[in-house]
Parts: C-alpha cells; structure tokens; sequence
C-alpha cells in the first residue's frame, strides 16, 4: 500500500481514498485524529469523520465543513476498508485510525501518550498489525517519563506551595489538552482557577464530557491575583497577569525536562509532563504489536527510533511528512 | 561525626541551586547547607561547588574528557556512543546532562546502578584515583565503578566538578563567597579578601566558620589570584579623572614571587611556569631580593625591541628550553605592580604607593617596570594609544591611582583599551549544535576561507577557526533558517554546509598553529557581521590570512631608546 502526503503534514491512502490528519483532492473519506492545530484541517469542502469530542473542537477551532461522529472501538464500514478509531490518551477526543483492508491493517497513531493523561478517555490499541505509523517527537533514549501519579503530585505541590506563600502560581500549558490537564489534576485542591481565554472556550466540551476541571473561569486581568492562572507561554510577554507582582511561573511541556530550556524561559519551576508518549513505551508499543513495518514520523531523530527497531528484528523507515513532496 | 553530610545531599543542593530562581535565594539556599558543616565536608562542599574536583591551587587536574566520559556512559548506558549517544547530546547540549538522563532512563543504567552513601571524602579519594592514573582505559575503568554506585544527579555534578569549571547552575564564584559570608555572619568583602589570599574556597570558608578570616596570610611561593581588567567599551568612562596609563605588553601575563635565592613564576590561571622562563630565575636570583611578590608581563625582548606574542607562544609550554630556544626567543619580565614589598602584603595599599614602592625596589634591584603616563584628555590619550601600538603592544591600560589590588574585574579600577582586531570575509562550512543556554540550536560555526587557486590544496574552502558569539537572537534564527536550507551531511550533533554564508569575521591575531590544515588559528574570533550581500566569490584567501601574519610578524615596532613603554634601571647607565 502506498502512503503520500495529505496537506501540510498528513498522510493520504491512494488504494483507499483515504486522508488521515490533512485534506488530499481525490480523498473519499477525511479522518481527524484529534483537534490540535497541526493534525486538523480547516478545508470546508471535506467532509470529515473523527470522535465527537474532537469535532466539538475543531468547530470551537474555526472548522465550518460537514461532519460525522465516530464512536471509539466502534468500526465504520465501507466496501473497501473497514475504520474503527482507539482512544489514544493525548488529549480529549484524541484517536488512533485503525483500518482493515485487503492490504492489511493500519494503525495511523496521530499523537499519543500511554500511560494515558487522565484528562482523556484512556488508552486502547488493538493487539496487533500489519503497518504502524507513529508519531516519535520524543524519539531520543533520554526521554523516560515519571509516572503520571508522580506528575500529578509535582503540579499540586507547586500550585499549593506557591499559595502557602501567599503568590500567585501561573501555569504555562498550551491552551488545548494540557491546560485541561493540568486543571484536571488540580481540581481536588478546590482552588479558583482562571483560563487564557482561547483556553477557556475549550473547557466546555470537557465539561461535556464529563471531566472535572475544578473551579474555573475565564482569565481577568484585574481579579485573577490569588487564582491559580493556566496560559501559554506566549501570553506571558503580551502582558498576562503582568500586573501580579508576587508570582510563580511553572512550565508544563515534555520539554522541560531539558535544562536548557531553564534559562530560555526564566520561569520558577519545570514540569516535565508531556501529552506524547516517552521513547520507552514507543519501543514497546511498537513491539508489543508486531508490525511488518514501522513508519516513524514526527521526529527530528528517525535514526535512532530505527537503531532500536533494529536491535528487535523490526523493520522501520523514516515517513517524512514535512518535506516529502506529493508525487 | 554525627551531623554528617553526603555526596548526594550535597548534588541535591546543587540541584535546588540550578532550579532556584534569584541570585539571593540561591545564595541563601546555599548558606542555610554550609552552616551546618562540620569542617572537613565544608572544606570539601565549598571546593568541590567553587572549584571541581581539585582545589585550583593544588595544579592537579582529572584530565577526564568529554569523549572519555561518554564513550563510558554510552557502554555502561548499553547504547551506541555515535549514533545514540551522540545525537542525545546534541538535544540537550549537555555531555553530562545527556549522561544524566541515560543513566536515569535506560533499562541497562537501571538494572547496574545500585547507589550506595557516599561520604565526600570517599569521592575526594576517587578524585584522586582518577588524577593517578593516566590512560583512558584506567579512567574509565574508575568512572564505570564509581557511577555504578551512584545516583543520576550526582554523576552528573560528579562529571561536571572533574572539568573544573562551572557546575552550570546559575551560581559562581563570587556568590559563592557571597554564601560562605552569609553562613557565618562576615562581611562579603572580608571573605573575598581571604579568598583572594587563600586562592581557596574550601579553605576560606573554613577560616569564616571559625572566625579566622584574618588569619588568611599571604604566603609567598603561593600563588595570589590577579586583579583583572574590564574593556572600556563596557565601561564608558565620563572622565579620566584619577586614572593612569600604561602600555598593554604584548606578552602573557605572570605574578612572581622571589626571596633570597628562591624564585617562582605564576601564570594567570595559577599554574607554576617557573621552569620554563630559566633565564628570568637566574635574572633574579642574582638580585637576592628580601620576599618579594611582582604582577607583570613576560615578553620575547631583542634588539632592544618587544617582539610579537607569535614568538613568545615558541616558549610556552616548553618545561626545558634549550640554547637555541633560549637565544632565539629571549624573555624579559617587565613589572607593573608591587604586592608583597619585602615585609608584608601590600595590596591594600593605593596603586600610586604600591608604584612609588615598586620604581624604589626598581632602582635599587635593577628590575625593568612598566612606565606609567598621566593622561591630560582623550587626545593625549589618543597619541599614548598611537604609542603604544608603535612598539607592537596592544594598545593601552588605564588604572586608577586610588584603587586596591583585588582578584577578578573590579568595575572600573582597570581598564584595557585594545585596537580593534583585523577583519575576514569568511565562509560558513560547518554548524555545530550549541550547549548551555544556547542547546537545541545551531550556534557554534566553522568558519573557512578559499583555497581555490592555492596549488597546496586540493579544497576549495578549509576551515580557519570556530565562532560562537557577536550575533543577536534575531541573526541567530536567520541563520538557523538558511543553515537548514544549506545544509548537505550530518555528522551528529554537526552539520556539513553547501559554502554560501558568508560570514565577516573579527579577531584579535593571527597564530601559527602547524595542527589545523590552514597552519593558523584566529585568536578570539567573533563575529562582526553577517554579509548577506556577499557569495562565496568574495571569501578572503589564505594568502590573505598569511599575509596579514607576516605584516604583523614583520611590522616596524620601535625599539625602546626613546618614548620607552618601561625602563630598565640598568640599560640606563649603559
């Protein structure tokens, strides 16, 4: 089966008619894994298939074309293939695109992180397939994650630290799955929490879905000194919370865990909570499913992903859906 | 002991140090560890966070590198040092953070390890072991048993003390000194004095714990750590008020101390060069000298002229020189500042009494001293710079008269007035991945220049040296930009470049160094500008570059019978 790029850094199924995380002008079918800005498309003549929270996203997000919802592990049935979506634990909504065909089975990952962030619906693979496409953007043997519970009591600890202090702690989260996550986890201290506004509009579908995200409310400049603030990084040069003078700044990104980025962003703390899964779990994810073949995406360090698959017996190759051109 | 301390106690301090935010809450999260040392750990915490692994004074070194720690972590890690090891450096920038994680995160690292309590004079004595033997394999060997007992945050500060320099958290000497005055009540300035003495961290905050600080004496024959000069550029001056010139010496750097029969050279960083100037010994041996310490510069001197650092580098590092060395190459030691005067340190002193105490010593004992000018206004200061430049020195020194001898840069009490250095238009050839603040990012170049037409070289470009600075954030991103447009092979954490950046560079000399394929270096390369308006037709030649050593090797330096940079008593009654 022959895999080519579909927009900016999707992938399209010529034999299917499949487009999966991009828009491709012969695609039948359009799959979204999930709502973040570099895997969804905002292409309103595709008429586009992904998991309900997702598509709630996406249209918050800005997409206005035709939709229809899929149900996790239920599978959608053409002619031709056969789609069922997995929970993929990255952020709420988030799938893995599983297809059935002649040509065997596919397991297109999208993002993932497993352990799963508790502020999603879990993780489930299917137990085996014949062509895995993952995503590797922490592809690098440095990276091994602490454990969610350990993370959990790393955010609650800062946040709770810094108001037994009498300061405000500001955690920067990217506005979409992190900052709910981190809200999430701070839900059980019962603090008011206050929302980036391009964060804030998302919180709804997670209410929805019935994930607690303690109380909150959108961000306001003149009462938000004492609340536990969620923004991203960038919003903290345009002036956010700039007039709180007695504050805590922690950075929330699988980037943290490398010094570097320390003295890069003068911030108070680095947590080192990642929405992708760490090169570990990617090893054994791939394992554990016994592939054909691996294609690796996502990644500044294909080489090394493959040195390892190596190592296993497990034929791997380098996708490069950033700078593979169509034909 | 009772309260006793750890190895990994005093790495997690460190850690909390690195993560701690503000110059005085790291000083504070430091003071609050030492003050409750017993003397033996404070002695070895204060070291090992100042200094590394070895007190700077002691000359011993682990001689470690990072290719010899790395290639130990990546077999006991259970991954490939080239294709593993390797790129996780170039992600974090970091040898030994690099070294961190993997000992933290592979499943090989986490099976072997099993951290025992180290004590520190357990690690001393490692410290130890590595400095005694001499080949990697022996090296390694200690390293692979070491850290097989240890944790992922003491390897990692363990690694960072056997390079004997900064533990790259934020914290440096000064606060250091800073944090031992906290942690016993002194006076920040008394516990920098006793430093400066000492030499020591570990020994100074002993003596503060004690309140003995007065007790640090200077002791001859013990290196005394130098007052340093700042640029004026960073300095702008408002008025020359109080300050004093001399001409900056074309020579290195040397502090010596003398007595009777008994004389020792000092470098800037510390080390005994005693050996390798025998002819300065003899000069003042001669002399018999009453304790005596001297700040100054040795220079190659001939023909009554200061000859060119170029030849004086033939002398350094040579332990014996021979004849020929020594008649081809002869140094003169040229003294500028009098700290110890026969009776006791004087550094306390103004710098107008410790000269008026120098030019007496100077004339009774015959020792060459630098002369001192006063400077009227900015044109008499020109003419003295034009000077100066006249006899091949560097350019100038301005002092103020008012001022004591501290170690370090101290503000505006010295300043150095250089000319600017030459220029070349050189071509990007390779980018290498930054380390430290700048990790994650192309930062570091090799810079090359043409070769085309030159019958010695089959090469179009061949590297001239490495550059990493005098750019700004916003030239940095750019460049990173075209750097992934041109880019043609990865070498790790290294990427070769299509030649087409065309990089103006500044530096303050040319050097012979027969090791690199042009047969020169650049000393303090940096960038001046990068010429987006220029192709790799435009790139100097190495002809260019040996000329402009040849024009310097050759450049008239006036000799020293009139308008003299310093004197010598006796040349005078020639």
């Amino acid at each position: 089966m022959r895999l080519k790029k579909a927009g900016y850094q999707g992938i399209y199924l010529p034999e299917l008619g499949i487009a999966m995380d991009g828009t491709h002008p012969d695609a039948e079918y359009t799959f979204v894994t999930h709502a973040h800005a570099d895997h969804m498309h905002r292409n309103r003549s595709a008429h586009t298939y992904a998991s309900g929270p997702t598509l709630s996203l996406m249209k918050l997000r800005g997409f206005r074309g035709s939709s229809e919802e899929l149900a996790f592990e239920e599978p959608f049935i053409t002619d031709r293939f056969s789609v069922t979506l997995y929970p993929a634990g990255h952020i709420l909504g988030s799938a893995m695109i599983y297809i059935e065909s002649d040509y065997g089975s596919l397991l297109y990952t999208g993002d993932y992180r497993t352990p799963p962030s508790p502020a999603t619906e879990g993780f489930r693979a299917p137990p085996q397939v014949d062509y895995l496409i993952t995503e590797a953007t922490f592809g690098l043997p440095i990276y091994r994650w602490k454990t969610n519970e350990e993370l959990a009591e790393e955010v609650r600890k800062f946040a709770q630290q810094t108001l037994d202090e009498d300061y405000t702690p500001v955690f920067l989260a990217y506005n979409l799955g992190k900052a709910q996550e981190i809200m999430h986890l701070l839900s059980v201290l019962n603090h008011p929490i206050m929302i980036y506004g391009a964060g804030h509009k998302l919180c709804s579908v997670y209410d929805k879905a019935g994930i607690d995200l303690g109380p909150y409310e959108a961000y306001d400049r003149d009462t938000c000194e004492g609340n536990i603030l969620v923004c991203p990084s960038s919003a903290l040069s345009g002036g956010f919370a700039s007039n709180v003078r007695k504050k805590q700044i922690a950075y929330c990104s699988g980037w943290a865990t490398l010094e570097s980025r320390r003295t890069q962003l003068t911030v108070d703390k680095l947590i080192p909570i990642s929405d992708h899964l760490d090169f570990y779990e990617l090893i054994d994810f791939c394992e554990r499913l016994s592939p054909k073949k691996v294609y690796i995406t996502h990644t500044p360090n294909p080489d090394v992903v493959k040195h390892f698959l190596d190592d296993r017996d497990i034929n791997s190759t380098f996708l490069n859906l950033e700078m593979e051109s169509d034909d | 002991m009772t309260d006793s301390t750890t190895f990994y106690e005093l790495c997690s301090t460190i850690q909390t140090i690195c993560e701690t935010r503000g110059s005085n809450a790291k000083i504070s999260t430091c003071a609050h560890y030492l003050s409750r040392l017993v003397d033996d750990e404070l002695y070895l915490v204060s070291r090992f966070i100042g200094e590394g692994a070895f007190d700077n004074v002691s000359g011993k070194r682990a001689s470690v590198g990072s290719r010899t720690s790395g290639l130990a972590a990546a077999e006991f890690c259970g991954v490939d040092y080239d294709s593993v090891f390797k790129p996780c450096r170039t992600a974090t920038g970091s040898s030994s953070e690099t070294i961190e994680k993997l000992m933290f995160a592979t499943p090989d690292a986490r099976k072997k390890r099993e951290p025992k309590q180290w004590t520190l004079s357990d690690i001393e004595a490692v410290f130890d072991h590595l400095y005694d033997v001499s080949s990697r394999a022996d090296k390694q060997a200690i390293l692979l048993d070491t850290w097989q007992q240890m944790t992922p945050v003491e390897i990692k500060y363990f690694i960072r003390m056997l390079g004997q320099g900064s533990l790259r958290i934020g914290f440096e000497t000064r606060s250091l000194v800073s944090a031992i005055a906290k942690a016993f009540n002194h006076d920040s300035e008394t516990v920098r004095y006793a430093h400066m003495i000492t030499g020591s961290t570990g020994k100074t905050a002993v003596l503060a714990k004690h309140n003995r600080l007065h007790e640090a004496t200077f002791k001859l024959f013990h290196p005394l750590s130098f007052m340093l000069a700042s640029p004026i550029e960073s300095r702008a001056l408002d008025s020359l008020d109080g300050y004093i010139c001399e001409e900056k010496f074309d020579g290195m750097r040397c502090q010596l101390h003398a007595e009777g029969d008994q004389i020792k050279l000092f470098s800037r960083d510390l080390n005994d060069i005693t050996k390798t100037f025998p002819e300065i010994t003899s000069h003042f041996r001669n002399k018999q000298l009453q304790p005596t310490v001297l700040d100054g510069e040795i220079c190659v001197f001939k023909e009554n002229t200061i000859q060119p650092f170029q030849l004086l580098q033939k002398r350094m590092g040579i332990k014996k020189p021979g004849k020929k060395i020594l008649d081809k190459y002869p140094v003169i030691f040229i003294a500028y500042d009098l700290l110890f005067n026969g009776r006791q340190p004087i550094f306390d002193e103004s710098l107008k009494e410790r000269r008026s105490q120098l030019q007496q010593l100077s004339e009774s004992h015959d020792i060459p001293m630098s002369l001192q000018f006063p400077v009227d206004d900015r044109d008499h200061l020109d003419r003295l710079f034009e000077k100066a430049l006249s006899h091949g020195n560097e350019g100038l020194m301005l002092k103020r008269e008012d001022s004591t001898y501290e170690y370090g840069q101290r503000r505006k009490s010295w300043l150095k007035v250089k000319k600017p250095g030459g220029t070349f238009d050189t071509v990007m050839m390779y980018a290498h991945a930054g380390s430290g603040k700048r990790g994650g990012t192309y930062s570091d170049f090799t810079l090359g220049i043409s070769v085309k037409d030159d019958e010695r070289y089959e090469e179009e470009f061949i590297p001239i040296g490495k550059a990493y600075g005098g750019y700004t954030d916003d030239e940095l991103k750019r460049m990173n930009k075209k750097i992934k447009e041109l880019r043609v092979e990865k070498y790790g954490p290294t990427l070769g470049l299509l030649p087409e950046l065309i990089i103006e560079i500044e530096f303050d000399d040319v050097q012979v160094n027969r090791r690199t394929k042009a047969g020169y270096t650049l000393r303090l390369p940096r960038f001046k500008a990068i010429r987006w308006d220029l192709g790799p037709g435009d790139v100097d030649t190495l002809k260019d570059v040996e000329q402009y050593y040849n024009q310097k090797i050759e450049a008239e330096r006036t000799d020293q019978s009139q308008n003299p940079s310093f004197i010598r008593p006796s040349a005078a009654t020639d």
